[in-house]
This record gives C-alpha cells, structure tokens and sequence, in this order.
C-alpha cells in the first residue's frame, strides 16, 4: 500500500519501460512469478548480491524474473492502455490499407505491449488473438516457435491458464504438415505437460493438451508414451487425470489394431492382451499397495470393462458364434471371480478404523456393483453365476450410509443376474 | 443450519461492480460479460433484479458488440462465444431480447460450426464441446436453431463420451462436470438426450459427493459450490436427481456464505466471489430451497424467463 500509494500517472509510464525494457534485454526469461517486496531481500541474499536495492519492483536473474506485488496494479492498468492504443492505431491503418503507414513498427508495438500484458493477465483472450494475427502474417518458423516459448512463459506462473494453452493448439495446427520437426515438438510438448503437472497437480488443462496430442502422435510414439507415464503415474496414484491419458493412449493403440485387422496386416489380439494384462496386474498392485485412492478403482473400471467388450465385439458373427460365445462367458465368468476375491480381499475395515481403510473398503464394493451392472446392460455378455453381492452391500450400507442410490442399483441388477443366469443355463445345455 | 443471507448476498453484488481498487478485480475486467450474468442472474433468482437500472446495462452490453455480431468479454476487446451466450442471457432477464438483430447474432454462431458439427469459440478456431452448448443455447433463445447442422452438432457432442457415461472437451478428453454440464445440456435442448446412459452417467455424477456433502467435478478433488449448479443440473435432466442427498448439499452450500458481508464462496472460510455466489444460489434453486426462484437447467435461466421465451411469442 505505501508503494502503491506513492505512484503517480507519471510514474506508472516509467514503470512500464523499465519492465519492457527488462523483458527485451533478455528474451530468455523462462519463469516469471508476482512476489512480496520483501522477499526480494532473500532473492538477494541467495544470489549473494548487493546490486539490487530494497525498494525494487523488479528483480531478474538467471533468466528468471520476479514482479513486486506493490506495483502490480498501476503496472497493469498502464500497460492495458498501452496495449489497447497501440490495437486500435493497427486496426485504423489496416482497414485504410494505406501504403505510407509503418507496419513493421506498429506490429512491433502490439507484439511488445501484448506479451508484457499477458505477464500480468493470462487470459486476456484479445492480445492472444492480435499475436495471432500478426505471427500468421509472416508463417515464419522460428517466429511461431516463439509464440510457444511465449505461452510456457505464461503457464510458468499461470499453469491453468486456458488461453496459453489454447495458443499453443493454435501454433500447432499452424505448423502441422510444414514442419519435419512435427514429432519432436510433440514430444516437447508432451514432457512440458509432464513438468507443469509435477507443480499443478490435477491440472485439467494441462492434461487435455497432452490428450489432445494423441492425434498428432506416431504409433511408436503413444506406445513410448505408455511407458513413459507409467512411472508418473505410479508416483501420483491421486492423480485421476494421468490415469485418463493412459486410459487416452491405450485406446489409441486399440483402434490402431482395429485397423491392422481390418487390413491384414495383423491377425491376433495378444498384442492387446498382453498390454492390457500388464496394466490390470499393475493397477492391482497400486490398488493393494495405495489404500483408498479412488482414481486406481476408476481405472479399473474402465480397464475391464474394456477388455470384456473389445473380446465380445471382436468376435463378430462367426459360424461358430455360438460356441464362442458361451465359452467367453464361461471366461467372464472366471474373470469376474477373480475381481470378486480382490474387492472380497479390500473390503475388510479393521478395528482401529482408518479412514482410508473405509474408503477401501467402499471403492471396492462400489467397483463390483458397477462392473456386475455394466455387464448385465451388456448385450450378448450373460453373467454364469450371480456373483455374491451379500457381504458387499453389508459393507456399503454400513460405512456410506449416504450413497442411497447404490441399493436402488443393486436391487435392480439382482434382479436381472437371476434372469440371466436362467437363460444362461439353458444356452449351454 | 444458517439461512440464506439474501439481502447480504444482494447488498454484496451491487458492491462488486463498484470495486476498481485492487489488482485481483481489475485484471479480470476481460470477462465482466460473464460477470455480468452471474451477477444478474443471482439478483433475479433472489427477486431482486430491479435493484439497479437495466437500461445503464443495456447500453453497455450493445457497445460490447462487435461488427460479425457475437460479443466481447468488455467494450473494445474481441468477441467471443462465451460472451455472446452471456449478453444474450443478460437481455432475456431484462426482456430486451427485442433489441437485438437476432440474425445476426445466429449468423455469428452459425458461422463458427464446423464440419464435423463441432464448434469453435471464436475465429481462431479452438474446439470444445462447451462451445457447442454456448452455440446451442444462444440459438435456442432466439429461435434460430434452424441456423445450423443440427445432426452433425449432436453427433459431434455425442462423440465426445467416455467409457464411464461422462463428456470431455473433444472426443476422448477427460470427463469434467462442468462439460458434462454443457453436452447434457446441448442434448437436452436438442431432445437428443438418448445419446446419454442415464444409469452410467447418474452414477459417476452421484459419486461426486464426498463426505461433507459438497460435490466436486472430478474424482479425488475437493468440493467445489460450484459443482452444485453443474452437476446438480445435469442429474435433473436426466432424471436422476433423487440418487443424492440434497439435504446434506443444502447445508454444504450455506457454510460457504459469507454471512457477514455477503457472497458465497468455494468451500467453507474461503474467499467469496461473483462466481460462487452465482453458482451457489443456482444450485439452491434447484434444491428448491424456499423464497428463491425456480431455474431451468438446461438454459441456466429463471423458469419465469425462459417460459416468456418460449410461450409468449
């Protein structure tokens, strides 16, 4: 308040230079942050140099720079006007398309003015979209990879920011097809997310830019990018949306197969086993190992009820259809057993009563009802044996009083097993 | 349990605008259109919109639009969708729809459908499956559904569905409440809501609910008032509203008033904004808490207003 205070008009213009001059004398900058003016004291002291004084508003070193929180407001409001002067001299001289104007100047005066408005304000959409403009205008390379350089400046303080990441699409798609360079940018782009998701976690954003990346990624690469998350994955089991990305690339590999059968070109599905076994046998290992963590439960649920359809759809309308068919019940059967003993062995609370064993204990139970409910909406998929449900709603009903409409689901899916179940057995005589 | 603090609530939006003295409010002055509907709605949904001049409003919402007829976030900057559906919406509470070019506002709109039925947020092309419910619903309001592909619109949303019955941005993107919000929504409107499993989708959205009655958007986060309106909307149109304890929500969503000063926040002792408070209300009013108006999900306006759209042409 007393900086604040102490700024005039005046002033305001002077603070703005000398934060756009900091800006162009080092174009590296790669991490920009809003800190109190009194921890420049400390920034100082780690650095060991007496150079900067107190009263500071900016501080930079090492290609890293701090922005005084006092001068914030003034900072900004300057530099929006700067900002939406120099848009509207653009637009006046474009639309008059008038030969004696400086275009190359007043670009350069909307790229500087939008980049130090976007430091302070991530998702003012209108300086995005005047970069935009002029960066399409050149389609020169190293200017569009200036504009990502850019937008992970932006996320280094702002990881959610929605128009950064949207920016960083559009340079893509600009670039897409132009550029032998595609599949290393993606790779770049990739481990970015990985590096702003280790600070922001279950950042939804960054995530659904990897995920969009999927499009854009060779074969070996979403294969390489199984493998490569993994490891993350492990380390942050609460992370529901690194789980999603698996779930994301997995898929992708699927329909990569789909089409190789199509083709010819392959004519087995161990390739698909074997990955998704691999991950079932992981993700039991997590469940056991993290207690209570709800996203491992979830991806489950999509791992086998995945594996159950890819298996059924895939079989298609064969001569023997018939026979196979009742042998890969007679298979989801077995494999529903083994589910079952694992959400049997997750649902015991002990006495001390930790609440991530109730949790457990809750995710389980909820698991086996929604994989028995999916499987008897199913087509074509007939459970042999109801499954033992009876321990499970006793757990439900004792630790999550809350969840009414789980009884209501179950009632519902008791009903049909027993129908199932009768037709079933008459298939098989 | 607290009551609803309505005259605070009210007394602390008519105080939101007049705030120019900090950082934290200027810098969000690029989206004060959607500020403006939260603001406004709240007002309505508490019977109180007559509290400040509509006309004042009025002028300023049609200097924020912009020559291809969509409108911008503030007079001056860009337009986009997201800020066209909130203009529209502003004049629908005040019941000044009339003055609008609405064709051109639908040429706006339809302009930006893709091919594959998707839509982008503004001209530089971005897609999200919010976008096609801001399309959707701002047509709707002004009866010009039959600007676009309606088939391939559905389609596209529908493609946008994962194994566990939610949405995500594009196909294949994460499910989020607050896109499952806008696919449900965009179907709703378009009575394409076969394209939802019902069960699938209740489901994942009951399991939202944590202990302390809030609900969040994604599993293993926190509770967010927010998702109150999202999710809670979402489960009325599919008529599985029942399988929550709106008992437990009610009361969730009263301790993050600010019974004080006014405004509703995210969680509890947190501080208020515009946007809780909005959400908050919103998702009371679904609740059917007593002496608030009752909200259409699908169009996020006040039945009384939407009926006006929609029976008194």
């Amino acid at each position: 308040m007393r900086k604040e205070s102490m700024i005039l008009k005046g002033n305001s213009l002077s603070l703005l230079n000398e934060f756009e001059l900091i800006l162009e004398s080092d174009p590296l900058i790669d991490e920009v942050g809003f800190i109190h003016p009194s921890q420049f004291v400390t920034l100082n002291k780690e650095a060991s140099s007496s150079l900067e004084h107190e009263d500071a508003n900016f501080w930079s070193r090492d290609h890293k720079l701090a922005i005084s929180t006092d001068v914030l407001l003034p900072l900004y409001k300057e530099v929006k006007d700067v900002f939406m002067h120099a848009i509207s001299q653009y637009k006046r001289h474009e639309n008059l398309s008038d030969a004696s104007w400086d275009e190359g100047n007043l670009e350069s005066e909307v790229m500087k003015h939008s980049k130090a408005l976007l430091l302070l304000s991530c998702d003012f959409g209108t300086a995005w979209n005047f970069r935009k403009l002029i960066v399409s205008k050149k389609q020169h390379m190293l200017i569009f990879l200036d504009e990502l350089f850019l937008s992970a400046l932006v996320l280094s303080y702002s990881p959610k920011s929605e128009k950064a990441w949207c920016h960083r699409r559009w340079v893509i798609k600009m670039i897409a097809g132009k550029c032998s360079t595609m599949q290393d940018i993606v790779g770049k782009e990739s481990e970015l997310v990985e590096k702003i998701a280790e600070r922001s976690k279950m950042n939804y954003r960054a995530w659904n830019h990897r995920c969009w990346l999927v499009s854009y990624m060779t074969t070996e690469q979403v294969l390489h990018e199984l493998k490569k998350s993994r490891n993350w994955a492990g380390l942050h089991v609460a992370d529901n949306s690194c789980f999603h990305y698996r779930t994301r690339l997995m898929l992708r590999i699927r329909e990569d197969h789909c089409h190789k059968l199509e083709d010819g070109t392959s004519d087995g599905n161990d390739e698909i086993y074997r990955i998704w076994q691999e991950e079932l046998d992981w993700n039991e290992a997590l469940i056991k190992c993290y207690v209570g963590r709800e996203a491992l439960w979830l991806h489950r649920r999509f791992l086998v009820f995945s594996w159950i359809r890819h298996f059924t759809t895939n079989l298609g309308d064969t001569s023997n259809y018939r026979v196979c068919k009742s042998s890969i019940n007679a298979d989801i059967g077995i494999f529903m057993d083994n589910e079952l003993h694992l959400a049997n062995s997750c649902s015991t609370i002990p006495d001390n009563e930790f609440e991530d064993f109730q949790a457990q204990a809750i995710y389980s139970a909820t698991y086996i009802l929604w994989l028995t409910k999916q499987i008897s909406d199913s087509q074509g998929i007939e459970l042999q044996e109801k499954p033992n449900l009876g321990s499970l709603k006793t757990v439900l009903n004792m630790a999550c009083p809350e969840r009414s409409f789980l009884s209501d689901i179950s009632t519902g899916i008791t009903g049909k097993c027993d129908e199932g179940l009768k037709e079933n057995r008459y298939l098989l005589r | 349990m607290g009551e609803l603090v309505v005259d605070k609530h009210v007394k602390y939006i008519l105080s939101v605008e007049k705030r120019k003295d900090s950082f934290e409010s200027v810098v969000l002055e690029h989206l004060r259109m959607n500020g403006a509907y939260w603001g406004l709605a709240t007002l309505d949904l508490l019977g109180k919109l007559d509290a400040l001049d509509s006309n004042e409003v009025i002028e300023w919402i049609m200097k924020c639009q912009h020559e291809s007829g969509g409108f911008a976030g503030n007079i001056g900057h860009d337009p986009h969708m997201l800020y066209t559906l909130s203009a529209v919406q502003v004049l629908a509470l005040f019941d000044k729809l009339n003055v609008l070019d609405a064709d051109k506002v639908a040429n706006y709109i339809s302009g930006l459908q893709n091919e594959d039925g998707s839509f982008s947020g503004d001209e530089w092309g971005e897609v999200d499956s919010r976008f096609s419910y801001l399309a959707i619903c701002c047509l709707s309001i002004l009866h010009r559904l039959d600007k676009i592909n309606m088939e391939k619109a559905v389609n596209y949303i529908a493609s946008c569905k994962n194994v566990d019955g939610g949405f995500g941005c594009t196909p294949g993107g994460e499910s989020h409440a607050g896109q499952i919000f806008c696919c449900v929504g965009a179907l709703a409107i378009t009575g394409s809501l076969h394209h939802v499993d019902k069960d699938l989708l209740g489901w994942w959205l009951c399991e939202r609910q944590v202990k302390s009655g809030g609900l969040n958007g994604r599993p293993e986060k926190l509770p967010d008032v927010c998702y109150s309106w999202w999710v809670l909307s979402s489960l009325i149109m599919i008529d599985r509203v029942h399988w929550i304890n709106k008992d437990k929500l009610v009361k969730f969503i009263l301790n993050c008033q600010d019974t004080e000063n006014g405004g509703i926040s995210d969680r509890p002792e947190d501080a208020v904004d515009v946007y809780h408070t909005y959400f908050g209300v919103a998702g009371l009013s679904l609740l059917e808490y007593p002496g608030l108006k009752a909200i259409d999900p699908a169009h996020a306006l006040p039945v009384d207003v939407v009926n006006r759209i929609f029976f008194q042409k």
